[in-house]
């Protein structure tokens, strides 16, 4: 049994971790079924069956609708357990066994796929095997190398380490990403932003603060990784389910009034004039979803390297999640939204994530769980679109990451304004 | 010309049916009977409202003036006189209750259906912009209908409407919908609204131009429920009657029509309309007037001001067989729009004359 497992292990990772290289005969023939299920194609790849002929359809069915059903709701028309596994067998196999003289309990000697004897023991050493564990030493080896060259800070040497590290390992994602993170930290500035500060994010080597060169919009780096989005509290915002975001840029505050009339040469909002004296540093709002792609195509056009848009719902909820911002002013609290920086930032450095105005994001409202390619992104649907972090005249208890509203792309309202979003841009050459 | 003895009333109903058929819309509200209530479902609210419901209108006789944000509390006897009537109609299976907090009516209510929370459906509108609804969601726990009232359509009204979604969103709101005067609104509404559930309407046998509106068919096609405000035209119906009330006094006999000032221009429309009534000695005005809206299978419930049993058990009463109208009620409710029509807008109370104005036929 170990032996097997050995050599299916050593053969998957062998398919697994060289992306680029054909896959085997067997996977061919196994057709549609190989793309899931590479194990037991693996497993049948070194059998009689494959050999003969027998192929997956010859013993679970055409199984249709489990192929058609991404979500796995529908099972393969035949999948034999214990006796029937024997039952199975003898469609084909009408006579005993040759060997045991059985017409039972197949099983017991015969792996359901392989067909090998798993209790044999290996009788000698697999040569496929000794070579993946002597690339697995060395890319192990140049790995730590390479990480401990990155505590130094010495870029280019640790940049030679993973480079040599995915030689041995073509397109790990730990390495590739080390790779990355090394070359960034040689070449940090990137096109469009003028870096601030001297904080770099430890996994992908970006600049944390930046503004946008020419227009002095501050910007936040929002390094991604996977979280919980949803909420069991509010109805539109079940079920709670696990979202995988990129690192992006995200504006350090709501943009506000004086931002969008310098791109723009108007001001919609309905917070201005002489009653408001700092209406300047206020968000800008009364603007719809459609005003607001506007503003991003002038930044796009405007800022060298472009890749400006409103954040996606997810990428709005994990950032607002990871910087753990204080519940933010609430119509309990006052009847106009506060300067676009007031209040302090929360641990990402962003202000007003909660309240003050609802920020709109590029997303479509649609039922979770939340799928970047599933068409909601798309810029041109027509249908309502999201906005998040609620505003100056809710009540405190939407005020929470999690809750979604969504609104008419063209419709305006004053407590509706927009934080921009930026995909990481190219470094300068 | 000849028309094939169709009438316009005919035609207008024959062509709105037709352009239901060319784009195939929901079936008529789902329809149960439990007890002696009958229940149809609220457009795509997955609600059933029983299709009697309880108005929010409180008895003038008993209000008494108080501070803003309210404008009248009951006083003790009228409270508990409506709460009796509330707790009769719950008996009946009513299971829609209205409330106006203008009226001093959210707390009462809340303690009227404490304990019967998923039995009864509590209906809200936004009376003043000084109600806070917060207050109302923690009486309540939340609202199963809330709805904007409103006679002018503007920017307010979007803002008012937001904040509705935004609470359904949170779970505090069940359905949101509009209850209006004025047809434009409504249609404007059906395509502007968001997520609009249902909408209360103004309409009874003698208003009902709805039935000839564009706002219909568009109300039907949307899932949208409809519920019938005024079906008894703000009492005004009742008042139509020349008969006795049971229980009135001798000099109120033949009541209102023979002892006002138009007696003498009516007596042969009143004479009609006292005969067919004759006919059916079973039956009020009043029960017709409802069976007539009962009818309408698009209605998913007609809500009425009680402000007495024996309202309560005429309105209760008229829900038997109301689908089999029979024909001497039918000639008795055209005797009674015939006499409407012979008295002008005059026959209603000064506050209540757009309903000549805007929804007669």
């Amino acid at each position: 049994m170990a032996r097997l497992s050995a050599v299916i292990l050593a053969v998957a990772f062998q398919l697994a971790g060289v992306a680029q290289r054909p896959q085997g005969q067997e996977f061919q023939e196994a057709g549609v079924c190989a793309r899931c299920h590479v194990i037991s194609v693996v497993e049948w790849g070194m059998s009689a069956h494959r050999k003969a002929g027998t192929g997956c359809t010859s013993c679970h069915g055409a199984s249709v609708g489990h192929v058609s059903d991404e979500r796995n709701n529908v099972k393969p028309e035949r999948m034999p357990h214990g006796g029937a596994v024997a039952r199975l067998c003898a469609d084909c196999h009408k006579d005993a066994c040759p060997k045991s003289g059985r017409k039972a309990a197949c099983s017991d000697c015969h792996h359901v796929h392989a067909l090998v004897d798993p209790n044999k023991q290996a009788s000698s050493a697999d040569p496929r095997l000794e070579e993946l564990d002597t690339r697995w030493q060395r890319f192990s080896r140049l790995m730590e190398e390479g990480g401990k060259l990155l505590a130094l800070e010495q870029w280019e040497q640790a940049r030679a380490a993973f480079r040599a590290s995915l030689e041995q390992k073509s397109g790990d994602p730990q390495a590739s990403e080390k790779l990355k993170l090394c070359e960034r930290r040689l070449k940090p500035d990137l096109l469009g932003f003028e870096i601030t500060g001297k904080q770099f994010e430890d996994k992908t080597g970006l600049a944390r603060k930046v503004r946008v060169v020419g227009l002095s919009i501050p910007m936040v780096l929002v390094a991604g990784g996977s979280f919980e989005m949803g909420s069991e509290r509010y109805a539109g915002s079940k079920p709670v389910h696990t979202v995988r975001v990129g690192a992006f840029y995200l504006g350090e505050h709501e943009i506000t009034q004086a931002e969008w009339k310098m791109l723009m040469g108007s001001n919609p909002s309905a917070h201005q004039g002489t009653r408001f004296p700092d209406a300047d540093q206020m968000p800008v709002e009364q603007v719809s979803w459609q005003d607001a792609q506007a503003f991003v195509r002038k930044l796009n056009e405007r800022v060298q390297g472009g890749g400006f848009r409103l954040p996606a719902e997810a990428e709005w909820e994990f950032a607002a999640r990871a910087g753990s911002p204080a519940p933010g002013i609430s119509g309990r609290d006052q009847l106009a939204p506060r300067l676009a920086t007031a209040g302090g930032p929360d641990q990402l450095g962003l202000y007003n994530m909660l309240g003050n105005v609802w920020e709109w994001c590029s997303s479509m409202q649609r039922p979770y769980p939340f799928d970047f390619s599933d068409g909601r992104e798309s810029a041109s649907t027509a249908g309502l679109r999201i906005l998040k972090g609620g505003g100056f005249a809710d009540p405190g208890d939407l005020l929470d990451p999690a809750f979604r509203h969504a609104e008419r792309q063209d419709r305006r309202m004053r407590w509706n304004g927009l934080r921009i979003a930026r995909d990481v841009p190219a470094v300068i050459p | 010309m000849n028309t094939g003895g169709l009438t316009r009333r005919g035609l207008l109903v024959a062509s709105a049916a037709a352009l239901l058929k060319a784009e195939p819309g929901p079936a008529p509200p789902l329809e149960y009977q439990r007890g002696g209530m009958l229940y149809r479902r609220l457009g795509r609210t997955g609600m059933d409202v029983s299709l009697l419901s309880f108005g929010s209108h409180t008895d003038p006789v008993d209000r008494m003036r108080t501070a803003p944000p309210r404008k009248n509390v009951l006083s003790e006897q009228g409270q508990a006189r409506r709460d009796r009537i509330i707790a009769r109609a719950f008996d009946m299976g009513v299971n829609l209750l209205d409330v106006y907090e203008e009226e001093g009516q959210w707390e009462p209510a809340a303690r009227m259906v404490k304990g019967r929370r998923d039995k009864v459906l509590i209906s809200l509108a936004t009376e003043n912009p000084y109600l806070d609804p917060e207050q109302a969601f923690k009486l309540f726990g939340h609202v199963d209908l809330y709805r904007i009232q409103t006679s002018q359509y503007d920017s307010r009204t979007l803002e008012t409407w937001d904040t509705l979604r935004k609470a359904k969103e949170a779970g505090k709101i069940r359905a949101i919908g509009l209850a209006t005067h004025d047809e434009r609104i409504m249609t404007t509404a059906l395509e502007d609204l968001e997520g609009l559930d249902f909408i209360f309407f103004p309409y009874n046998f003698i208003h009902a131009r709805g039935d000839y509106s564009r706002f219909l068919p568009l109300a039907i096609q949307n899932g949208v429920g409809l519920i019938a405000m005024k079906p008894l035209a703000s009492g005004s119906i009742m008042e139509l009657d020349p008969r006795a009330r049971p229980g009135a006094k001798p000099e109120f006999e033949r009541l209102q029509l023979f002892s006002r000032h138009v007696r003498p221009i009516l007596p042969s429309a009143v004479a009609e309309l006292a005969k067919s009534l004759d006919r059916m000695p079973d039956e009020t005005l009043c029960m017709a007037a409802l069976r007539f809206a009962y009818g309408q299978r698009f209605l998913s419930s007609a809500i009425t001001g009680i402000f007495e049993e024996r309202l309560l058990e005429d309105n209760y009463r008229a829900l038997t067989r109301y689908s089999e109208r029979r024909p001497e009620e039918r000639t008795a409710l055209d005797a009674a729009r015939k006499v409407a029509n012979l008295l002008g807008p005059n026959w209603l109370p000064a506050h209540y004359r757009w309903l000549e104005e805007r929804w007669r036929v």
